[in-house]
C-alpha cells in the first residue's frame, strides 16, 4: 500500500515538471537566446565594417499584429501599390536627415511612390537611432520600404553640431544602402530578381514616366535633369546612334560623368557584380561626387539615354526652403509634442 | 516516528505539488505570448509575411476597383461629397514641378475636382497640355492679376497678398456652375485653398470632406514657427496660437480652413479683399460667412499637423561673379570655376549665354 501511494507522489510530482519544461523550452528561453544573439550581430558587424560606419537594425518585432513581422533588414510587405511578377523591382535609396520639413517632404515623396508599382524604398537616415517621425510615415504610408541609419560623423570642433563638410551630404546613407543591397541580393539570382538602384533626394521632384523610363535599364541609364549646374536643365549628349557621347553642361562638362545624381540609374546586376563600387567619401570635388561611383561602373559608351534620347525633363531637382521660424523664440513658443 | 515522518512528506508532496502547478499554470500562460526576434522561425516568418502582403495587396486592389478615378460625375459615389481645390498658379521656373508634385498627391483622393487658375491673361500650353495628361478632374481658369497688385523682381514674398483675384475667379466659376445645376445633391462639396508649393497630407482631405460650414486645423512652418493652431477648447475654437498678429479676425493661412459649398453658394458675394492688409487676406473671405464658435476643429481638435507651407527655393539661374569667389557649394553650385582665373571665367560665362540660349530655343 505505501508503495503505491509513493509511486503516486512521485508521479504527480514528475508530470508537471515534464509538461513545464516541454511548454517552457518552446516559448521563453529561445527568445532571450534570440535577443542575445542579435546584440552579438550587431558587435560583430561594428567589428568587421569597412569605411567606418556601423550598421544598426533594429531587432524587435511588431507586437501589434497577428502574425510576428521581423523588422530587421526585411521587406515589410504591406498593401500596396499594385505589384506585379513581371516588372523589375526599382530601388530607390533616399537618405534623409532631421529637419523642420523633412516630414514633409517625406510625405510628399511617398505620395508620389504610392502610384509606382514594384517600388522599394530604401530610406537612410542620417542619425545615431532610427527616429519615431520616420519609422511611424514608413509604416502609415504602407509603401514597401527599408528602414536604415548610419550617421555621418560629426565635426565637434566646428561651431555647433556641424557634420563634417569635407564628406559630401548623404554619401554615407548611400554607401550603407548599396552595402545593404549587396548583403541581401546574391549575383546568382539576379535573373529572377531585376532591380534597378535609384537614388532620389528628399526634396527633389519626379514625374511618374521617370520611373517607367528607368525600369528598361541593362547597365547605366541617363537623362536630364533640371535646374541644375546653374541651367534650366543639364542634359547628356546623345548622338545620332544613341550613344551617349558627352554632356550637355556649363558647370565642368569635362568631368567623367557630368550628371547629377537624380540624373541616372544602374542595373540591380551591375551593382552586385561590382561589389567594391561605391560613392568616395572623402577628397571629392564639388560635382564629382556622381563620377566617383560611376567610373567604377561603366564607361561613357555603355550608358543608355532615356526620356526620347534626352530630350525631355522628367526629373527637377528643387530645393525647399528653409522655414524661418522667428517667432519660436528661445523657448520655443509651440508645443514640442506636436510632431511636424 | 514513521506517522511524524509520513506527515512531514504528505506536507512536502503537497508543497511541492503545488508549486509546480504554478509553474504550469505559468508556463501556460507564456504560450499565449509572442515570441521577441524570432530567429529559428525566419523563414517561415518571411513566407507569413509576404503572403500577408499578398493579401493586403489583393484586398487593396478590390478596393480600388470599386472607387473610380475617372473624371465623370456618373460613376461616382453621391453620398461622398467632393472637394473643390483652388488653386492659383503663375508661370515660373519651378512651376511645372510643383504642378507635377501636387498632381500626385490629388491622385489618391476620391471625388476631388481641381480648379486651376493662372496669373495669366490667357491660359498656357504648358498648363493646358500639364492638366490633360494628369489623369484628375479639373477645370482650367485664367485671371491675370492687376499690375499694381502684383510683385515686382525683387520684391518680398509677403509684401503683397498673391492670388487673391485668382481665387475669386475659381470661386465665381464655381457659383456659377453650381447655379447652372439645381437640387440638393450638387450643393454637396467642400472648398479648399491650395497653393501649389505647400505639402498636403492624404489625411487632410478625409478631415475636411464633413465640413458642414467652416473647418479649421493645424498648418505647419508658417507664421514664423513650427505650427500655427487654433485652441480648441470644450469642442470649440475659443483663440489662435500663433506668434504673429493674433488680433487678426482670423489668424489662420490659406492652408488652414475649409468652407463648405453651400456656405460658398449662400454667400455670393464672399470673395477675398486683394488690398487687404498684409495677413488680412483669409479674414477678408471669412469674416463674413462665419464665426469664431461656429468653426469646426479637425485634426483631432487641432493638435495634429496634416499640411505645411513649405516653400521651394528659386533656382539660382543667373551667374554672377560672386559666386565665383564662394568656392565649393552644394552639389548643385553654379558657378563654372573655383579658381579666380578671370580670362576663364569670361569665357565660361560666353559659353553659357550660348549654351542657355540654345537650350531656350530648343524647348
Amino acid at each position: 500500500m505505501p508503495k503505491r501511494r509513493d509511486i503516486l507522489a512521485i508521479v504527480l510530482i514528475v508530470l508537471p515538471w515534464t509538461l513545464l519544461i516541454t511548454v517552457w523550452h518552446q516559448s521563453a528561453i529561445t527568445p532571450l537566446l534570440a535577443a542575445r544573439k542579435c546584440k552579438d550581430d550587431r558587435h560583430e558587424s561594428r567589428r568587421d565594417s569597412r569605411n567606418t560606419f556601423t550598421l544598426k537594425e533594429p531587432c524587435t518585432s511588431e507586437n501589434n499584429k497577428d502574425i510576428v513581422e521581423v523588422v530587421r533588414t526585411e521587406y515589410v510587405y504591406s498593401r500596396q501599390p499594385p505589384w506585379s511578377d513581371v516588372l523589375a523591382t526599382l530601388h530607390v535609396i533616399t537618405p534623409t536627415y532631421s529637419r523642420p520639413v523633412q516630414k514633409a517632404e517625406l510625405t510628399r515623396l511617398a505620395n508620389t511612390f504610392l502610384h509606382v508599382p514594384n517600388l522599394h524604398w530604401i530610406l537612410v537616415e542620417d542619425s545615431q537611432r532610427q527616429t519615431l517621425l520616420v519609422t511611424r510615415l514608413l509604416q502609415e504610408t504602407g509603401l514597401n520600404y527599408t528602414h536604415l541609419n548610419v550617421e555621418t560623423p560629426r565635426n565637434y570642433k566646428l561651431r555647433g553640431d556641424m557634420r563634417d563638410p569635407r564628406i559630401p551630404r548623404g554619401t554615407m546613407q548611400r554607401n550603407l544602402a548599396l552595402r545593404w543591397l549587396r548583403e541581401t541580393f546574391s549575383p546568382n539570382n539576379s535573373n529572377s530578381q531585376p532591380g534597378i538602384v535609384y537614388f532620389a533626394d528628399d526634396d527633389n521632384t519626379y514625374s511618374l514616366d521617370l520611373f517607367e523610363e528607368m525600369r528598361s535599364t541593362r547597365k547605366v541609364s541617363v537623362w536630364p535633369v533640371a535646374f541644375v549646374g546653374g541651367l534650366r536643365y543639364e542634359s547628356p549628349k546623345v548622338n545620332t546612334l544613341g550613344k551617349v557621347y558627352g554632356w550637355k553642361t556649363v558647370f565642368d562638362p569635362n568631368r567623367p560623368f557630368a550628371i547629377d545624381m537624380a540624373g541616372f540609374a544602374v542595373n540591380l546586376r551591375l551593382i552586385l557584380f561590382k561589389p567594391q563600387a561605391y560613392f568616395k567619401l572623402r577628397g571629392v570635388k564639388g560635382g564629382y561626387q556622381e563620377s566617383s561611383l560611376l567610373r567604377e561602373l561603366v564607361t561613357l559608351s555603355d550608358l543608355e539615354p532615356k526620356a526620347a534620347n534626352c530630350t525631355k525633363v522628367l526629373v527637377w531637382h528643387t530645393r525647399t526652403e528653409k522655414p524661418v521660424l522667428v517667432n519660436e523664440g528661445k523657448k520655443g513658443f509651440t508645443d514640442s509634442n506636436v510632431e511636424i | 516516528m514513521a506517522t511524524r515522518m509520513k506527515l512531514k512528506l504528505k506536507t512536502v508532496f503537497v508543497l511541492y505539488f503545488m508549486v509546480s502547478l504554478m509553474g504550469l499554470i505559468y508556463a501556460l500562460m507564456q504560450l499565449g505570448q509572442r515570441c521577441d526576434c524570432a530567429e529559428h522561425d525566419m523563414p517561415k516568418d518571411r513566407t507569413i509575411s509576404r503572403l500577408r502582403g499578398e493579401l493586403h495587396r489583393l484586398q487593396e486592389q478590390m478596393r480600388k476597383a470599386e472607387p473610380t478615378k475617372l473624371p465623370h460625375k456618373l460613376a461616382v459615389k453621391p453620398a461622398q461629397p467632393t472637394i473643390y481645390i483652388i488653386t492659383p498658379t503663375y508661370t515660373r521656373f519651378v512651376q511645372k514641378a510643383e504642378l507635377t508634385r501636387l498632381a500626385q498627391t490629388f491622385l489618391h483622393v476620391p471625388q476631388l475636382h481641381w480648379i486651376l487658375v493662372e496669373d495669366s491673361p490667357h491660359k498656357t500650353p504648358l498648363v493646358s497640355g500639364f492638366l490633360a495628361s494628369s489623369g484628375l478632374a479639373y477645370t482650367h481658369l485664367h485671371t491675370p492679376t492687376p499690375r499694381d497688385r502684383k510683385l515686382q523682381e525683387g520684391d518680398p514674398s509677403w509684401l503683397k497678398p498673391r492670388g487673391a483675384e485668382q481665387r475669386n475667379e475659381g470661386l465665381r466659376w464655381l457659383r456659377e456652375d453650381r447655379r447652372g445645376q439645381p437640387g440638393a445633391d450638387t450643393q454637396l462639396g467642400v472648398v479648399y485653398f491650395a497653393d501649389d508649393d505647400n505639402t498636403y497630407s492624404l489625411q487632410l482631405f478625409e478631415e475636411m470632406r464633413g465640413t458642414q460650414r467652416v473647418s479649421v486645423w493645424p498648418v505647419g512652418l508658417v507664421g514664423g514657427m513650427r505650427y500655427e493652431r487654433p485652441v480648441v477648447e470644450g469642442g470649440k475654437v475659443v483663440r489662435f496660437h500663433t506668434g504673429w498678429r493674433p488680433s487678426r479676425p482670423f489668424p489662420l493661412d490659406m492652408a488652414g480652413f475649409a468652407v463648405s459649398l453651400k456656405l460658398v453658394i449662400a454667400n455670393q458675394d464672399a470673395c477675398f479683399d486683394g488690398d487687404a492688409p498684409m495677413g488680412f487676406l483669409e479674414s477678408s473671405f471669412l469674416q463674413g460667412l462665419v464665426t469664431m464658435d461656429e468653426l469646426e476643429p479637425k485634426a483631432e481638435n487641432c493638435t495634429k499637423v496634416l499640411v505645411w507651407h513649405t516653400r521651394t527655393e528659386k533656382p539660382k539661374m543667373k551667374r554672377e561673379e560672386a559666386l565665383q569667389k564662394q568656392g565649393l557649394g552644394s552639389d548643385t553650385a553654379v558657378e563654372c570655376v573655383r579658381q579666380p582665373v578671370l580670362h576663364q571665367a569670361c569665357e565660361c560665362q560666353r559659353d553659357g549665354v550660348g549654351v542657355f540660349f540654345f537650350f531656350f530655343f530648343l524647348l
